[in-house]
């Protein structure tokens, strides 16, 4: 097929609802002559719902298998190597000792530090299969403006640690090893101390700061921790824009756990955790 | 782009044929296989049938998710009447009593902090009992605040935990340690909930890691308290990770005279919490890894520091047999009423 550069309007995005939608030749002929003019093409939500048996994994993104624990552990290992790689730039940044009080600077350095055990411990165990190094596709800009403000590095490390206790609360299910599972308990009550203690510094708005570790937004009428699943998670470190579009979403999801490893239950998560 | 990853039942876990060779002989006796298994044997496939056993050998059942249930709610409720009497609001007037003294310490943040982590403990033995336990056909045990002896004392109420009743150091120590080990004994009861495709399995899996995760909440937040009390004390982190293990762990040299009794318990409750190394089965060999000595891991510091962080990064679980042992001597014996 020949392109036709007076046919493209690159500055007008393409909004695709439904997966059907790709399948229209209308849509399918603007959606390639857009990526081919450099275009922005919006994946509305419906897309992703119906995507189980249409990966539409983006070049150069990741891609996650989820019917084994290998490909479960790739997801926190991608997880991991953000949490690591955004906590080494907030310690080695150039306003963190003005930032930060010397106690919660060693919060912050015990969060690096810890993170980065996990990722290495990750990288080992998955050997072949780990998650290639993901800082090359961390979007510059948004991290510079995260750690421009006191605030903006608690706001995304709190979302961090929290997406990581809920993503491994709700991924456990899934698991066919139990020292698997071992591990990621190991892993997730690590997280849920992260989360406490960054709540503890920074209560959310209106938040009551000697409950907030554990407030009511993040407990439900159970007493339970937030949960999400996988699709969830990533679709929530997409939304930070913190890694270049496309490298992680729920569109890197190839196959969804199987009905034998579990179901999906309902997430409980807030808006701003 | 990535590796494809192999399908687990592609791939058998030497580990299991001491198993196997146990459940060969279960077969041969003509006890009942799975249908997966059945499968296998049916079609000849050697390979189906030794990967369905490998699963079939580590399987649960109902019955040891409804154990860990019940076992569960026994250490649920002895957090939730701990905490009723710290605040004066047990059933009980004579567990109120014992700790009206402490109480007058407590500053009002802390009594909040109390109060929501007793929110949740509540609320989890609501859970348990009205909703987890049932589903597995079963009842919660039944138990009140007398059941309890908070000094650790075996009901004599003059255990070594006592000074938790009339100082504010030993009483957030305590608080701290049995969070902690709510932490540890959950995670040594999941492996035991694991029931890949059971629905009933699930709900209890995942309440059980939800329940987990806040419990670490609640370590933490203490952690943190004690830490802002005593500036210097290093072993507290204000990341409210456990660090190194033992009594150390524990932070035990923030409180002053601690007896021996508490001493010997706090190093039973974080005993091994230094771990470093931690297995993974990988699809086709389960590999012990240790994270103290990892490449990758310069900017952290030194040896020393790497160590430090490995400890940190991972809380560990004690088995049920660990956990009786710590909480025994609070909980007045009853094996009767499934009580330790």
């Amino acid at each position: 097929m020949q392109l036709l550069k007076r046919d493209i309007d690159p500055e007008t995005p393409l909004a695709v609802s439904t997966p059907d939608e790709l399948m229209r030749p209308g849509t399918r002929r603007e959606f390639v002559r857009q990526m081919a003019a450099g275009g922005t093409v919006i994946m509305l939500p419906g897309v992703f719902a119906g995507c189980a048996t249409v990966p539409l994994v983006a070049p150069g993104g990741l891609a996650f298998d989820l019917r084994s624990d290998v490909g479960i552990l790739r997801l926190v290992h991608t997880l991991e190597q953000l949490e690591a790689a955004f906590y080494t730039a907030v310690v080695a940044s150039a306003n963190f000792a003005t930032f930060f009080t010397s106690a919660e600077r060693e919060l912050f350095t015990d969060l690096r530090n810890v993170e980065i055990v996990h990722r290495e411990f990750l990288r080992t165990a998955l050997g072949s299969a780990a998650v290639p190094d993901v800082t090359g596709s961390i979007n510059g800009a948004t991290l510079a403006a995260i750690l421009s403000s006191r605030a903006n590095i608690l706001g995304a490390a709190k979302l961090f640690e929290h997406l990581g206790v809920a993503g491994l609360n709700g991924a456990g299910k899934y698991l066919q090893d139990a020292r698997n599972l071992l591990l990621a308990g190991k892993f997730v009550s690590v997280e849920a101390r992260h989360a406490a203690a960054l709540r503890d510094v920074a209560p959310g708005a209106g938040q009551n700061a000697n409950t907030a570790f554990a407030g009511d937004d993040i407990t439900d009428s159970n007493g339970m921790d937030v949960k999400l699943e996988a699709g969830a998670v990533l679709d929530r470190v997409a939304s930070t824009n913190i890694v270049s579009n496309g490298a992680v979403s729920s569109r890197n999801i190839t196959h969804a756990p199987t009905a034998n490893q579990g179901r999906p239950s309902a997430d409980f998560f807030p808006t701003t955790p | 782009m990535t590796t494809m990853n192999q399908p687990m039942l592609d791939s058998v876990d030497p580990e299991i044929m001491d198993r196997l060779v146990t459940r060969r002989d279960a077969i041969r006796h003509g006890a009942s296989v799975s249908s997966t298994v059945a499968a296998g044997l049916a079609m000849g496939s050697v390979p189906v049938v030794i990967a369905a056993l490998s699963r079939d050998a580590f399987a649960q059942t109902p019955s040891a998710v409804l154990d860990v249930l019940q076992f569960a709610f026994i250490l649920e409720s002895l957090e939730n009447e701990f905490y009723r009497a710290v605040l004066g609001t047990s059933a009980v007037a004579a567990q109120n009593a014992a700790f009206a003294t402490v109480r007058a310490q407590i500053p009002a943040s802390a009594r909040e902090v109390f109060a929501q982590i007793q929110k949740h403990e509540q609320q989890h033995t609501d859970f348990l009992r009205s909703t987890a336990i049932p589903l597995f056909g079963g009842t919660a045990p039944r138990l009140d605040a007398n059941d309890f002896d908070f000094t650790g004392g075996n009901g004599s109420g003059n255990g070594p935990f006592l000074q938790a009743t009339t100082r504010l150091d030993h009483l957030l120590l305590v608080a701290q340690a049995v969070e902690d080990t709510g932490v540890r004994a959950y995670k040594g009861q999941a492996g035991r909930l694991l029931i890949n495709g059971d629905d009933r399995a699930d709900v209890a899996l995942e309440s059980a890691l939800r329940i987990h995760s806040v419990e670490a909440r609640h370590a933490a937040k203490i952690r943190r308290i004690r830490r802002s009390l005593n500036l210097g004390d290093t072993s507290l982190r204000f990341s409210g990770y456990v660090r190194g293990g033992g009594v150390a762990a524990a932070g035990a040299g923030n409180i002053s005279n601690p007896p021996a009794g508490a001493v010997a318990a706090l190093g039973l409750i974080y005993g091994g919490e230094d771990n470093t190394v931690h297995t993974v089965f990988n699809g086709s060999a389960a590999a012990d890894i240790d994270a103290a000595t990892l490449s990758g891991m310069e900017v952290i510091g030194d040896a020393t520091a790497r160590r430090d962080a490995a400890m940190m990064a991972f809380d560990e679980p004690l088995t049920k047999e660990q956990v009786i042992a710590i909480v025994r001597g609070f909980i007045r014996d009853d094996a009767a009423r499934g009580l330790p």
